[in-house]
Formats: structure tokens, sequence, C-alpha cells
């Protein structure tokens, strides 16, 4: 899963502009949602909490439909005065080339940052991270969770003026699943609906679970009673499309694309900019801002951002210091970035030796001394990670006993991780397979705390590791196909506010985002058990067992969750919000100057 | 890459010209040699290379520290007595990776050089300009093809594409023979840079040594040599190179300094030699996050770029100054 | 000279032929199967199958590549495996008309400066002038282009704020000339030696004392018999200074932001859009033959010492 297999805390901490638009072009995730990809990159950044959902959250995904969104009920009818004060101008920005721009498609946090601008689904998530309407009014759910009736708002529009119906829902539904559409993810975001999966396997073309009752009425029908669904279809492969522009356009037609979104596009040079313009026919308030100028082309963003190039930037490790001097006139810009929902870790695959025993695994683990790390080499910015859920994110309950290297009795520590190294089978050095760890990329800082891992290791555990470095294309392609023996310099980043996303998506045995392989019957029945859960408590509960079992039999490395950042945003640049997913926010930031 | 384009400047279908070929029976090297010693910048920038050269050839014993020793406990620490330059972000001694990274360059232009330029420019340069006919053809058309390439264009291509194949093949061979480290010994990456960098080398100094046998072949020396039956071998190394030498030096030396800016100008787009292998290019990459972060390294702290920046610079300006004495001793035309 | 032309004429397109054989052949064994890359995980022999289908990808080698050629001939450069729908020729266009005017402007100030440099340091030589200018080209030359260009715009852009950081604006715009710069510094130097070498050379020969002797003015000998002899040898380099330019332009395009062919070069090479890297290499190589048969010819017409056999 290329899509949340999001290198963003890489692209974010240590890549740079140009890598995220050379490697990453192609087919990878990059960049930071937030302050670009570009600026992002060498932008040490991240922390957050400034969203202040609740995490006790199971609830998120089982949005009532009473639950309205304010936004969306004023929208509409508010074309008034504020409208007029706030409207007009162009806000600019560094970012790269997206993979593509097809919602379908889309797999990484470059195109989503784009997509989700100028295509809408029934459902989205706001700022807060709440799971609202958008071209849905309200749905109901049946008693066995199986059953969702939608109905669509009135009078909805494409951004041509045409109308939309539940129709088109079905049929943008099913064109994402079929194979000539190269979805990479459709099983994953729709495949719980009825008939979703024969479409993507070739079998059908058409799902018996979507239904179109009348012109505002879509029927769905899921397998199990999954309380995440409804979260699912926030993502861009759950939006609707306009069949006779997608039929028209062949392959290209997202170079005219008809959307829903706030924005439509308005120009598109591959490697020099993209344009947005307000959608005049927009189904809520429309947007203030008349453009959005995102730079494809490159460059240095703080030097451009002091020079009222660009509007916003993530900052750097190097200028950190700088911005952070009161008497620096950038001072006033400053801004937090609140953390993304992400982790970044060294994968092992647990089939292929040394990796297959979980005495060796647990060893490895307990030799590092993350604090270490992520104090001198990345000045506290990354938060060392000892589960798999980021702080705040719905499930993340801080009580997870990670496999952990104590950094005040760093004596204890290493004679512990010696002790359970002893026991495992691969204990005699002679006889342990060579151990290859391979990162993306070329060249290039990535590395550098794998390195830094491998280093630790040596001293120790007396554990030898070589590290290689591939690039993206290869690396995907080996990492798909389960042929690496250990890996580094990944990251994944949330979706959807819900553990299901973290949890079972990489770690149950038949997942298609387990690159390890690893395989536990007790975290599969835990994450199958928590899939139909219905009491949202029982649910967290179960996710934090499938999470303990997974840290205690070291399935991965986790290294690092985000930490807050810091960015620099224009004081005039009203009501933009950083948030740690990525949603619609660009219809609501307006220009004050 | 700026340094590219000297190697091509040395204007390289010229013959020789009359005033050399008379100083040939007095021992020219010992002339030329002594010429240039009585140049002190030609001395000062050999002192210079020799130094830099030296400190990168016996890296294992002028480093302070192992250069890839990781100490998290002193990162990002100023020159003192035992850093003499510092740590960098991991706190890796800085005065030890730069001579490691000397180390580096120094493999690398050696390769080049050797390889390149003096094996393959030299050797088909003399047959093709000896032999000349079908010979001389086909050597010099290949030659065109590679060298209509866009250089940065062709480094990059075989970089890109070739490394993985030989690192693949190579691991292959490991595990299947039980020999171990090649791969990690940084050999592989050697000899890719290596190949990368051949087009540059190689074609100019054959055509070079080419045009000047051309125009030997008509002096009346060779032509009494062949009269009284000299052997091929003997003609080829005992009359024809020495007459040559002058000129493959000076484009060596430009070329050794070409050869270095590539594999810095490499390194530093990360399709160099890998790390843990250091090398300077890779070290500025490091710092400044490939170029992203350049600008903002240079304004709050341009002293994480000094060591690497001084040495590279001095590297690459101390062998064209070299190169320009040394054409000033041997083309006194232009003096 | 005619049959020298001719000749030179018809082995260009042999050398395009090799040239895209050699892009084409590399392709072919580089790693990183572009269908496995596209899949990802939804990979399956099946998909993959139709995938390659769809793409011709299973004719055999040499079917796909004059299949390629003759397309290319029509200017047609088949599509891009990255960007997906869109024609090679239609991505490429726009880059490298943005490119090649950079490049003229950096070639525009190497030549614009290097040259009266050179020449001015050679009629200067035993001064300090010349030693003084061959010392700066020198240092110039040894500048690595990745700290040149950021150094440029911390001192231009940021400290004194004469200057534009980044973007592209078209050939009369402020935003060119940082970059132009930078593109050119190397050649300033290389031209400013080449111009003095030569000057130098051609103070010697015996025309210019004869038009010393006959009289003429200084400045009449400099400029009718000096310079313009001189200038000869230097037009052999330029060619040559073109190829050399391009690597500058990489880091250049990078960091100043623009939207260039060099940038989009080293994405598709790390991209594997081999339909793109082929077009590069062989755009790339004819520029380049065709500047070097174009220099050739010149040099034969300006210079009638020169015969060609």
């Amino acid at each position: 899963m290329i899509p949340r297999l999001l290198m963003r805390l890489l692209t974010k901490k240590r890549f740079i502009p140009f890598v995220t638009g050379i490697a990453l072009l192609a087919f990878v995730a990059c960049g930071g949602s937030d302050t670009g990809s570009s600026t992002v990159a060498s932008t040490s950044t991240a922390v957050p909490a400034a969203v202040a959902q609740d995490s006790s959250s199971g609830e998120n995904s089982r949005v009532a439909p009473e639950l309205r969104d304010t936004e969306s009920t004023s929208a509409s009818t508010n074309v008034g005065t504020d409208f007029e004060s706030r409207a007009g101008g162009t806000f600019r920005r560094l970012w790269s080339d997206p993979p593509t721009l097809d919602p379908h498609q889309v797999t990484d946090t470059t195109s989503a940052g784009l997509v989700v601008e100028l295509f809408s689904g029934l459902v989205k998530l706001s700022k807060e991270l709440q799971i609202v309407p958008d071209l849905a009014e309200s749905w109901e759910i049946t008693g066995d969770g199986k059953i969702y009736t939608f109905t669509l708002r009135e009078n909805l529009m494409f951004s041509d003026g045409s109308p939309i119906t539940a129709a088109d829902f079905k049929w943008s539904w099913e064109r994402a699943a079929n194979p000539d559409t190269e979805s990479t993810v459709a099983d994953v975001y729709l495949g719980d609906i009825v008939g979703i999966n024969a479409i993507v396997d070739g079998d059908a073309v058409s799902s018996d679970g979507i239904t179109v009752i009348d012109e505002r009425t879509l029927r769905v029908t899921i397998d199990d009673a999954k309380p995440y669904f409804i979260a699912k279809l926030t993502y861009p492969t759950a939006f609707v499309l306009k069949q006779e522009n997608v039929e028209a356009g062949g392959d290209r037609w997202t170079d005219t694309p008809v959307g829903t979104g706030p924005f439509v596009l308005d120009d598109y040079r591959v490697g020099e900019r993209i344009v947005f313009a307000r959608n005049e026919n927009f189904n809520h308030r429309k947007a203030y801002l008349d453009k959005v100028l995102f730079n494809l082309a490159g460059g240095i963003a703080m030097a451009m951002y002091e020079t009222d190039e660009i509007d916003i930037t993530g900052v750097g490790l190097a200028d950190l210091e700088r911005v952070q001097d009161p008497d620096e006139p950038l001072n006033r810009d400053l801004v937090n970035i609140p953390p993304g929902f992400s982790i970044s870790y060294v994968g092992f695959n647990t089939e292929k030796a040394p990796f297959d025993d979980m005495k060796f695994r647990q060893a490895l683990n307990l030799a590092v001394n993350k604090e270490l790390i992520a104090e001198s080499v990345y000045a506290g910015l990354v938060l060392p990670a000892y589960g798999i859920l980021p702080p705040d994110f719905p499930g993340f309950t801080g009580d997870i006993v990670g496999l952990r290297f104590d950094p005040d009795d760093p004596e204890a520590s290493e004679a512990r991780a010696r002790a359970v190294l002893a026991e495992s089978k691969y204990a005699d050095p002679e006889t342990r397979p060579r151990i290859v760890i391979t990162i993306p990329g070329t060249g290039g800082s990535p590395s550098l705390d794998v390195e830094i891992v491998a280093d630790m290791w040596r001293n120790v555990l007396g554990v030898e590791a070589e590290i290689q470095q591939v690039e993206w294309a290869t690396y995907l392609q080996d990492l798909n196909r389960e042929r690496l023996q250990a890996f580094g310099g990944l990251g994944w980043e949330a979706d959807y506010p819900d553990p299901q996303d973290f949890l079972d998506i990489l770690f149950h045995s038949e997942s298609p985002g387990n690159h390890g392989r690893f395989s536990s019957d007790i975290v599969d029945s835990l994450v199958e058990r928590a899939r139909t859960e219905p009491d949202p408590q029982m649910r967290i509960d179960l996710y934090r067992q499938a999470e303990q079992e997974i840290i205690t039999q070291a399935a991965w490395l986790p290294l690092w969750f985000d930490t807050e950042g810091k960015g620099l945003i224009k004081p005039y640049i009203k009501d933009y919000k950083f948030t740690p997913i990525i949603v619609p926010k660009l219809g609501d930031v307006w220009i004050d100057k | 890459m700026a340094t590219e384009t000297l190697q091509d400047v040395f204007p390289s279908d010229t013959g020789p010209d009359a005033g050399r070929e008379e100083e040939r029976s007095h021992s020219p090297f010992r002339r030329a040699l002594g010429r240039l010693l009585r140049k002190k910048i030609a001395v000062a920038a050999m002192t210079v290379l020799f130094i830099l050269y030296g400190a990168g050839i016996f890296a294992q014993f002028v480093d302070t520290h192992d250069p890839n020793k990781i100490d998290l406990r002193a990162t990002q620490e100023g020159p003192s007595w035992d850093h003499w330059l510092g740590t960098d972000r991991a706190g890796r001694d800085i005065y030890s990776r730069v001579v490691w990274g000397l180390q580096t360059t120094v493999i690398i232009t050696l390769i080049g050089l050797v390889t390149g330029s003096l094996v393959l420019g030299v050797t088909l340069g003399l047959l093709a300009g000896y032999y000349r006919g079908w010979f001389d053809v086909s050597v010099m058309r290949f030659g065109e093809v590679v060298a209509s390439f866009p250089d940065v264009l062709l480094i990059i291509l075989i970089a890109a594409t070739l490394r993985p194949r030989i690192i693949n093949t190579t691991r292959d061979f490991e595990d299947w023979s039980g020999i171990d480290g090649i791969v990690s010994s940084g050999a592989v990456d050697f000899f890719v840079v290596g190949i990368a960098l051949l087009p540059l080398s190689w074609f100019g100094m054959m055509r070079l040594v080419r045009g000047q046998v051309l125009s030997l072949r008509a002096m009346p020396f060779v032509e009494s040599a062949q009269a009284i039956g000299v052997s091929t071998p003997r003609m080829i190394f005992s009359h024809l190179l020495p007459n040559v030498l002058g000129p493959i030096i000076v484009t060596a030396s430009f070329g050794l300094g070409a050869v270095a800016g590539s594999e810095i100008f490499l390194s530093f787009l990360g399709l160099g030699v890998q790390p843990p292998r250091p090398s300077l290019g890779f070290m500025i990459n490091d710092v400044t996050a490939r170029g992203a972060a350049s600008v903002s390294v240079l304004q709050n702290h341009p002293e994480q770029l000094l060591a690497p920046i001084a040495v590279i610079w001095a590297l690459i300006f101390c062998w064209n100054l070299l190169g320009d004495s040394l054409n000033d001793v041997f083309n006194p035309r232009t003096r | 000279m005619l049959a020298y032309t001719v000749r030179r004429l018809l082995w260009t397109p042999v050398l395009l032929v090799a040239v895209s054989l050699f892009v084409f052949v590399l392709g072919e064994y580089g790693p990183g199967d572009p269908v496995e890359v596209a899949l990802g995980q939804n990979y399956t022999e099946e998909r993959a199958e139709r995938l390659r289908e769809q793409r011709g990808l299973n004719d055999p080698v040499p079917v796909r590549y004059f299949r390629y050629i003759g397309n290319a001939l029509k200017g047609d450069f088949g599509d891009s495996f990255v960007f997906r729908g869109r024609s090679v020729a239609g991505l490429l266009g726009p880059k490298l008309w943005v490119s090649a005017r950079l490049f003229f402007a950096g070639f525009a100030i190497s030549v614009g400066i290097g040259v009266p440099l050179g020449f001015f340091a050679a009629t200067r030589q035993g001064t300090w002038v010349d030693p003084t200018i061959v010392a700066i080209t020198l240092v110039l030359l040894a500048m690595p282009v990745f700290i040149f260009a950021p150094a440029l715009i911390l001192l231009f852009a940021l400290n004194l704020s004469w200057l534009p950081v980044s973007g592209w604006g078209g050939f009369w715009d402020t935003r060119i000339i940082l970059p132009a710069v930078t593109i050119g510094m190397p050649g300033i130097a290389v031209m400013t030696r080449m111009m003095r070498a030569s000057t130098l050379d051609v103070l010697g020969q015996d025309y210019v004392r004869t038009a010393r002797a006959k009289g003429l003015g200084e400045f009449t000998v400099r400029r009718r018999h000096v310079a313009r002899n001189a200038l000869i040898p230097v037009l052999t380099i330029l060619g040559f200074s073109i190829a050399g330019m391009l690597g500058g332009a990489l880091i250049v395009e990078l960091i100043y932001g623009i939207p260039g062919v060099a940038r989009f070069a080293l994405d598709s090479i790390f991209s594997r859009d081999f339909p793109v890297i082929t077009a590069l290499a062989l755009i790339g190589a004819t520029a380049l033959v065709v500047a070097n048969l174009v220099v050739d010819i010149l040099y034969a017409v300006v210079d009638p010492r020169i015969t060609y056999r």
C-alpha cells in the first residue's frame, strides 16, 4: 500500500525538495500534507496537538446522521456580505508533481492534498477530524450494521453545473474498482461493499451491494458490520466523478476534470505549476480564494518565503534557531504545525532468517536507544515510538508496554538486550545469516537513523547489518513482492482516524500492506473481532491488545512519531489550519490585505 | 561540473610544435621538469596535491577516529583537541571523514586516470594514429557516439541503471562463493563510478594522442626509423610515445581535476560511492539536504560546510593550476 | 571542404541511431520493471501481462526499437510512463524551450565576459592585471556549482535584496540573472583562459609584427589582426562548453526552481520513465552533434588554413 506507505516522515524531515520531486514522482507517496511536500522536506517538523479530537473514540467511525456539519448547513446560504468581504486573492505555495489527479488512483499524500480540493464524496473529514456529511445529507444504518442508506443533498451540482444523482456514485465506485482503472487501493477502501471485490478481480462489472433507490437515495450493503466503513468513504477512492467527463477524456481526463470540490483545475503544467480557481458551482459556501498557485518547480523554500514568493513554508533544522529569535522579523509569522498521524519504522521480514526468530527481533528492539537519537540527532523533533498508534490518534491508549531501552540506565538496558539475544537461535554470530537493511532513495540523509540503529546493534549486540540503498522504483517493487529482508526509510500515515488503518492493514497476516509477512493468530483474531465489534470501548480494547501483541512480538522496530514542527505563514493568510491528516481546507482560507 | 570542460579545452588536434622537436634530443623531460620546478605556483600546487593525496592514500594512518564512529553524545561540536574539525550531527569526526572522503576521490581519480585516460585513451590513440585505416575509423566513430551524449546524462544514467544490476550480481556471487564483504567494501561502487566516469576521460585523450601520432608519422625521424626496420612495438614505445608524453601529462592533469569534480558532483546527487564509505560530495549532500537547505546552512551555519568545501575547492583548484603550469612548460608558444 | 561537410552530414544520422540504440538497450537492462512498479501490490501475472500488452512491451526488442525510431522521426516519442496519457513531446517541449533560453543566457554571459576579459589579460601580460585575472578564473572554476548557486542567492537575493530568489519569467526577466550567471560562470573562466592563450599566440605571429611595422595604430592592429584571429580557436570549444553547462544546469534548475529540462531528466531517470529518458538522450545528442557540426564547419570557413581529410 503505497498509499499510506507514506514516506511522510522521510520526506518531511530528511528529504529535500528535489528528492521529493524526483524519486517520488512516480509512484510514491510523499510530501507533508501541510506545508507542501517540498517545503516540509527539510523541515523537521511537526507536532500537534492542536487537534483536540476525542481520542476515546471509536465513535469517530460511527457518526450519527444527525451530527450535522455546521459548515455545510450554513454553506450554500451564506453567500452574503461575509463572502464578499473575504473573497479574492491568490494563495501561493510549493508542491510537487502529483503522481495522479484521478481520485480513484490516489495513494499518496501529494496527490491527495490536491484531489480533496477538486473532488469530494458523500462524507468528509472536517478540520477537527470528525466525519461529517458532504454531498450526503444524512444516512441511516440498519440494526445489523450492514446496510447504509444515504440521502443526497438537494440540487447537487458538478463544477460544470450538471446535476449529481445517486447513480453517479454507483458508477464512480464501480469504476474505481474496475481493473482498467488500475487503482491499487480500491479493494482497501471499497472492498467491504458486497460485490466490489468481484469487480476488482475482473469477474464482474457491477456490484449488487450498491443500489440506486432514487435520484437522491443510495443504498450500500457491506459484508459485515464494520464501524470504520464510513470513515473509508472519506478517502478519494470513494469520491464521485462525472461519467461523461471521465469517458470523454480517456487517459487524460484529469486535464479537464469536472469535480465537486471547492476548486476547479485551472492550469497544470508538469514540473512548473498547478493553478486552482474557485468552483462557482460548489455545493457549499464557495471558496474565498480566487486562485491557489502550487509551484512545482522547486527552489529554496525559506528564501522564497522571505522574498514573498510563497505564502507558507516549513522551517528546517538549519533555520530553526534563527526564526525562534524574537528579534528576527520572521518570528512574527511562526506557527506550530501539529504532528501528522504517522510512524516511521524499520520493518522485518518475519519469514526470512534471522528475523523469523521473535527473540532476535526483540533483542534488536531492546538495543536501540531512541531517546538519545531523538535528542542529539533530531533536536527533539521526533518522538521515540514504542507502540504503533500515534499519540492522540483514536485508539491510542498510552499504556502499551514497549521494548524500551532505558536511557537513564544504559548498562542494564544493554545487558537486557544481550540476554534476550542469548536466548535467540541466532545468538551465535558464526551461524547467523547475513543481514541487509534496504532503504529507498539515492544517497542522502534518509539513511542516517538507520545507520545509527545499525551502529547500536553492532555496539550493544555485536550484530552486523549492512545497509543497502536502492532507488524508489526498485525498492517499492521489492517491498511489494516481499523480497526485502529488512527495510528502513518507511513511514505510514493515517488516511482516516481509525485504528484499523494501522493495526489491521499493516499487521493482519493476509493484508497486502503487511510487507514483513508478520503472522500471528492472536493478532489476526483480535483485529478480525475488532472489525465488527459494535461497542466502541470494547473495540478500542481489542486493538489495544492487538497492538501490545504486535509490539511484544517485535514485528517492527518502530522508530518515530511526528512531533510538533514549526512553520511560517504570512500574517495576511487567514484561517489556514494545519491538520494531522489530509482534509479539504483551502476553501476556508482567505486573504486579508 | 565546471571543470569538465577543461580537458576538452586543451587544443587536441594540433600537431607538436617544431620547438619541442628540437628539445627532444636533450632529454626534454628533465628540461620541462626544471622549468616546472622554477614556477613557484606549480610547486605550491604540487605540494598541496601531494598533501591531499597523501592524506587520502594513507587515510587509515592519518585519521584520528573511525570516520563512521557514531557518538551521539558529541554531536555538532566545534573544533577541539579531540575533534580537529569538530563533529557532524551524528557525532562523527569531520576531519577523519574528510580524509576518508579524500581517499574515495583519490581512488576514483586514479581509476579514471589509469583505466580511462592512460590505458584506453593512450593505447587506442597510439594504435589508431599508427595503424590508421579501419581501426582508426571504428575507434573514432565509436568515440564520437559516446562523446555525443550529454555526459552528465550519460553518467547519471549509468550510475542509476547499471549499479543495481552489478550490486545484485555481486551479492549473488558472494552468497554463492561464500566470500563476504565485496559489496560492503565499496569495491562495486568504485567500479561503477569508475565506469560511469570513463566516457569523460578516454575519448579526449585518445583523440589528442592520435592527432599527435598522425603528425609525428610524417616526421623524418619516424620515417628513417621505419626505413631501418625498427619493429612496431619499439616504434610505438620508444619513438612515438615519448614524443606525446608532454601533451598527455597536461591533459591528464586537467582531466584529474575534472574527474575529481565529477565524482564529487555524483556523490552530491547521491549517485556516487555510497555510504557508509565517506565521500566529500556526500558530506555536503548530508549537511544541505541535497541542496534544499543549502542557503539556510550557508546563512546560519556556514562552518558545517567549511571543511569539505575547502578541500574540494583546493583539490580542483590545484589540479587546474598545475595543468596550467604544465601547459606553459610543454607548450612554450602560449607562455 | 564540401566533401567534408557532406560526409559529416551523412555521418550524423548514423551517430544518432547508435546513440538511441545504446539508450534503448540500457533501458532494457536497467532495474525496475515499470509494469511491476505501476501495479504495486496489486501485481498479478495476469494484470502485468495485460498492461505489457497494452503498452506494447511484449514485442521483441528490435521491433520495439524500430517502431520507436519510426515514430520519433515523426516527432512522436510516445507517452510517458509516469505522467499517464501525456506525450513525451508535449512534456519536454516547454521545458526544452525554458532550458534553451537559460542556456543561451548563460552562454552569452560566458562569451560576453570571458572573451573580452581573456583578450584584456593577454594584452596586459607582464603586469599585475594578467596574473590576477588568471587567478580569479581559476578560483571560480574550482568552485563547485552546488555551493556557488546558494552563495549567490544568499548574497544577491537575501542580503542585498537586489534580485528574486527563484522562478522563471522568460528571457527578459530579472529572475534569469542569477541562474544564468551560475551556469555561465565556469564558461567565463574557460573562455577567458582560451582567449588569453590564443591572443598571446597571435601576438607573437609575424603578421602582427608586420602590421605594426606598417605603422597601423595599436587599436587597429589589436582589433583587426589580433582579436579576430585569436577568436578562431575559441570557436572550437563553444560546442564543448555547451555540453559542459549541462551539469551546472541540473543544479541550477534544482536550486533556483526553474521548470527546465535538466531537473526533469533527473526525475525521469529516477522514476525509470524510459520514453522520456530515451527522448532526452536523443534530443541531447542531436543538439550536441549539430552544435559540433556547425562549429566544425564554421571553423573551416573562418580559417582557411585548416584542411580536412
